[in-house]
């Protein structure tokens, strides 16, 4: 055989196996008593210290339900795609979900990134997609098949800036903002705000691969501001901004986002510089019979209490939203979709769950500062 | 200016550590005549071994597994030519073709350091806090201050090394013609086994001491060789005093580039010095 | 079989990439790795017309080749003075320089947080919306892209950047200005680089920066060395190829943090080794 041909063989072969191998898989997957359920979340990168816990969260309260019938007799299946905590993953992770898997329903992203950009994609597919930790507020109205139980940040941004001009009395802040969705949100929610007091901001994005802050934060400083926002999307990189600004001998005062003021190892190490530190947080109610069924379960099950509480209360009770929903009105993305504006005063472990016709959750962050190593409540 | 010595402070830091990287690569680059691209990774290997040494024996001196890391960053460089460069240079291959297997290379180690090690960021340091020295209202750490001397410092040997010594004098002879150099009775070959070794060390040192600044990735080398290309480049590939002028011009309108422009344009800084000087000065600051 | 049609639109979209970057690498010898920067004006030019402003997609292509080739002029007429290596390092610096401006021009590329809700093409009132008449309408253009690339090659222009790859101080001798052919090529290069970048940004309904980074581009390079240089089909069978190993991989059962790594370190063992063995990759005409 010519050479070209000899190619031509080879190439066709790979393309026969790569076929045959996806129609048997394919093959096997049909199972007809099973509902399943997509899942988008950070399971590598630096968010995943987010995503694995929040994965483990959804497992346990699929398998509770499971456990007693499943839905309508039929078990769930979820199927759980790595978003990467980036838009491109998350793209082909929804995409993955709505046309191999077919789905009706996604739980996910956990990043706006991710939610961002799955969310047209699941439109076009008329499929369901529930966040339980996407924050963005340009989520806010995006579309009739997304709604989320974990608040938008526009409350975060607008806590924190009221908190910073009305009672702490700051003029200008300086951010150093990681350019991912979340962050971003976050500058902006507090940005409007914070300006329409008659506030000043300044700010400094920097690209999440950047580890040597030390040019950006010494020209931060020069402008002399009250106040520094550490605004980051991971917690290590919090510390790792942290560090540096303490080789600068800069000591300013600080505001840190709930990425980081949900981990509390980050804020144990960091605790010095932190002390005083301005946060918000979508916080607990440790007093909430749900939420203690979910710390004690976890703890059965994985050895340990769940990380990151604000999202462990909302993931689980996505997972039971749903439940709830598919019980209502069938397994299809639209049916969910328009119950979903109906959802009021749904009890769940985050406590009394309403949804907007917008999409978002009706309640929002709270004021904490960060006191020997905790984020506890702020004093108004 | 209350930031002006805090800012020069910073672009002799980003100097010291371009130097480390730059030195390296005009070494081999002048013996070879081809732009090793895998040197980069040469970096991260060296950085990354000395971090396996401090996470598999805790409590070993840091200077013995820093040491031990340079060692080992020479070492995977002279394996290199040896395996991959050395085959290639025996068939006559074209400097474009070693550029791209050097390219092959870097994916490789990187690729390698990436699924031992995780994509996660790691620093040497262990989150024990660095003594930071105030010198002329500038904040600098102590390993900041190691990294400005270790480049100044191997400026310096390898200036003599290659004045003094015989080795220096031979290496010298294969930059300037191979042919005559082997015509004349040097072994080439191991004269550029003891080149990339020598290089690839100093490259080690540098993503050791960068470990240890602000920490370690499995991608770091990418833009650490890539700011060594433009060093030398700008400053003149083939001369040591290339590599360390071209690391200090770099660093400085890096630096002072952020402070004007913002922070998040550092790259298309950095390369955008390289077109000025590509187009106006090929050649570079120091002409060979 | 859905999966199935996925991988297939994406050979044609590397497909038009390969045969796009071939011409200016395999036929006129510029070893040009800056292809992603093209691949990503097409991308970000249709996709900000077509959310921004309505237009049609087939509009919004032509208007994004026109874009990605004015750029190339103007990239071009500081690369084309290069040759060789230089070209090569030049072409890398204009490829990170494109790429930071995709990151950083947020007010017109929305920066990290890309372009969302990209809508599928329409073709007078029918939507090309399931991916299996995307992927008809992909081979389509792959094929219009075959056509066009034959046709140069086979043309007096086609002869003329050969031999501007075999000797351009030749060629000048002749009284042909080899530095406006190698503009020529490269615009064109861009030109169809941008057909790539269209389609899939109307594909994946949503683009972001990092898909147009330098590993983009050394991917792409892998294509066309490993197909063939000057080979228009080689481009075809090293597009399959590497857009098939991934899904190999993936059958072989490398755990999901691995993967990715392992993907790179095939790439570079693949360029490693086609360098050492067969430079001129499967079919190609012309060795580096």
């Amino acid at each position: 055989m010519s050479k070209s041909k000899t190619l031509w063989v080879v190439v066709g072969i790979l393309i026969v196996v790569v076929a045959v191998v996806y129609v048997v898989a394919g093959r096997k997957a049909a199972e007809k008593n099973v509902i399943k359920i997509g899942w988008v979340g950070p399971l590598t990168g630096d968010a995943a210290a987010y995503g694995e816990p929040m994965q483990k969260v959804t497992e346990l309260a699929v398998s509770e339900i499971n456990a007693m019938g499943g839905i309508d007799g039929k078990q769930i299946q979820v199927v759980y795609e790595d978003g990467k905590c980036d838009g491109l993953d998350g793209a082909n992770a929804v995409q993955k979900l709505v046309n191999v898997d077919s789905v009706q329903a996604i739980l996910g992203g956990f990043c706006s990134s991710e939610t961002l950009a799955g969310v047209p994609i699941a439109t076009a597919a008329k499929v369901l997609m529930l966040s339980a930790g996407a924050s963005s507020p340009s989520l806010t109205n995006i579309s009739p098949y997304f709604f989320r139980d974990y608040p938008s940040d526009a409350a975060q941004g607008k806590v924190l800036a009221d908190a910073a001009w009305n009672m702490k009395h700051w003029k200008e802040v300086a951010f150093i903002q990681e350019q991912t969705d979340y962050a971003k949100g976050v500058y902006d929610a507090f940005a409007t705000e914070f300006q329409s007091l008659g506030g000043k901001v300044i700010n400094q994005p920097f690209s999440s691969n950047t580890n040597d802050f030390r040019s950006i934060l010494t020209t931060l400083r020069s402008q002399h501001p009250n106040a520094l926002f550490v605004d980051v999307q991971a917690p290590l990189e919090a510390t790792r901004i942290l560090t540096q600004v303490q080789q600068l001998g800069w000591k300013p005062s600080l505001l840190i986002p709930d990425s980081v003021a949900g981990d509390p190892p980050t804020i144990r190490e960091n605790q010095a510089i932190l002390e005083g530190a301005l946060t918000a947080e979508f916080g607990t109610d440790p007093t909430n019979s749900k939420f203690e069924h979910l710390v004690s379960s976890y703890q059965a099950k994985y050895g340990a209490v769940p990380s990151y509480e604000s999202y462990a209360q909302t993931f689980y009770d996505a997972v039971y939203l749903l439940k709830d929903g598919i019980n209502a009105v069938g397994n299809n993305g639209t049916a969910l979709a328009q119950w979903s504006r109906t959802i009021k005063d749904w009890q769940g472990s985050s406590g009394s769950v309403t949804i907007l016709p917008t999409g978002d959750r009706a309640s929002g962050h709270r004021l904490e500062v960060i006191h020997g190593g905790k984020a506890v409540p702020a004093a108004q | 200016m209350s930031i002006l010595p805090q800012l020069i402070a910073n672009s002799l830091i980003a100097a010291g550590t371009y130097a480390l990287i730059a030195l390296g690569f005009n070494l081999i680059y002048a013996a070879t005549k081809f732009f090793n691209l895998a040197h980069g990774a040469m970096a991260t290997a060296g950085g990354y071994a000395a971090f396996f040494l401090l996470q598999s024996f805790v409590g070993i001196n840091v200077v013995l597994a820093a040491a031990l890391g340079v060692l080992f960053a020479g070492l995977l460089g002279w394996a290199l030519d040896r395996a991959v460069y050395r085959e290639l240079r025996k068939r006559k291959a074209s400097n474009t073709v070693l550029l791209v297997a050097s390219l092959g290379v870097f994916t490789v180690i990187q690729a390698v350091i990436a699924m031992i090690f995780t994509s996660q960021f790691q620093t040497l340091s262990g989150g024990a806090a660095d003594s930071v020295y105030q010198i002329g209202g500038a904040a600098v750490t102590e390993t900041q201050v190691i990294m400005i001397a270790a480049a100044v410092a191997i400026a310096a040997g390898l200036g003599l090394l290659l004045k003094k010594t015989l080795l220096g004098k031979e290496v010298r002879a294969v930059s300037d013609d191979e042919e005559v150099a082997k015509i004349v009775g040097i072994n080439t070959e191991r004269v550029i086994g003891w080149v990339f070794f020598i290089g690839s060390a100093i490259a080690g040192l540098g993503g050791i001491l960068v470990g240890f600044d602000t920490g370690l990735q499995p991608t770091m080398g990418m833009s650490l060789l890539l700011r060594g290309v433009i060093a030398s480049i700008v400053g003149g590939v083939g001369t040591v005093y290339g590599a360390a002028a071209g690391a200090l011009l770099l660093g400085f309108v890096e630096n002072f580039g952020i402070w004007k422009i913002s922070g998040e344009w550092k790259d298309a800084i950095a390369f955008s010095l390289l077109i000025v000087f590509l187009v106006f000065r090929p050649q570079g600051i120091f002409k060979r | 079989m859905d999966y199935f049609i996925h991988l297939a639109i994406l050979f044609a979209i590397y497909g038009i990439l390969g045969l796009s970057l071939n011409l200016v690498v395999g036929y006129t010898g510029l070893l040009s790795v800056a292809e992603a920067a093209f691949y990503g004006v097409g991308a970000y030019v249709t996709a900000l017309l077509l959310v921004n402003a309505g237009w049609n997609f087939f509009a919004a292509m032509g208007v994004a080749v026109i874009a990605s080739a004015a750029v190339a002029l103007v990239i071009g007429l500081v690369l084309s003075r290069f040759g060789g290596d230089y070209y090569a390092l030049a072409s890398l610096g204009f490829g990170v320089i494109i790429y930071s401006i995709f990151l950083n021009w947020q007010a017109v590329t929305n920066g990290p947080l890309g372009i969302p809700a990209i809508p599928r093409p329409d073709f007078f009132g029918y939507v090309i919306g399931d991916e299996a008449s995307y992927l008809v309408m992909s081979l389509v253009f792959l094929l219009l892209v075959y056509v066009v690339s034959r046709f140069i090659v086979r043309s007096s222009f086609g002869r003329a950047i050969r031999a501007i790859r075999e000797d351009e101080a030749a060629i000048q001798v002749f009284g042909y200005r080899a530095i406006n052919y190698k503009l020529l090529i490269f615009v064109i290069g861009a030109g169809i680089a941008a057909i790539a970048g269209a389609l899939y940004a109307s594909y994946i309904t949503y683009i972001d920066p990092s898909t147009f980074s330098v590993n983009e581009s050394i991917f792409v390079l892998a294509i066309v060395i490993l197909g063939g240089l000057a080979s228009l089909r080689g481009s075809l069978f090293g597009a399959a190829f590497l857009v098939l190993l991934p899904e190999l991989l993936r059958f072989v059962g490398f755990p999901d943090t691995i993967a990715a790594q392992m993907r790179q370190a095939v790439y570079g063992v693949l360029l490693v080794v086609l360098m050492l063995y067969r430079p001129e990759g499967l079919t190609g005409e012309y060795r580096l």
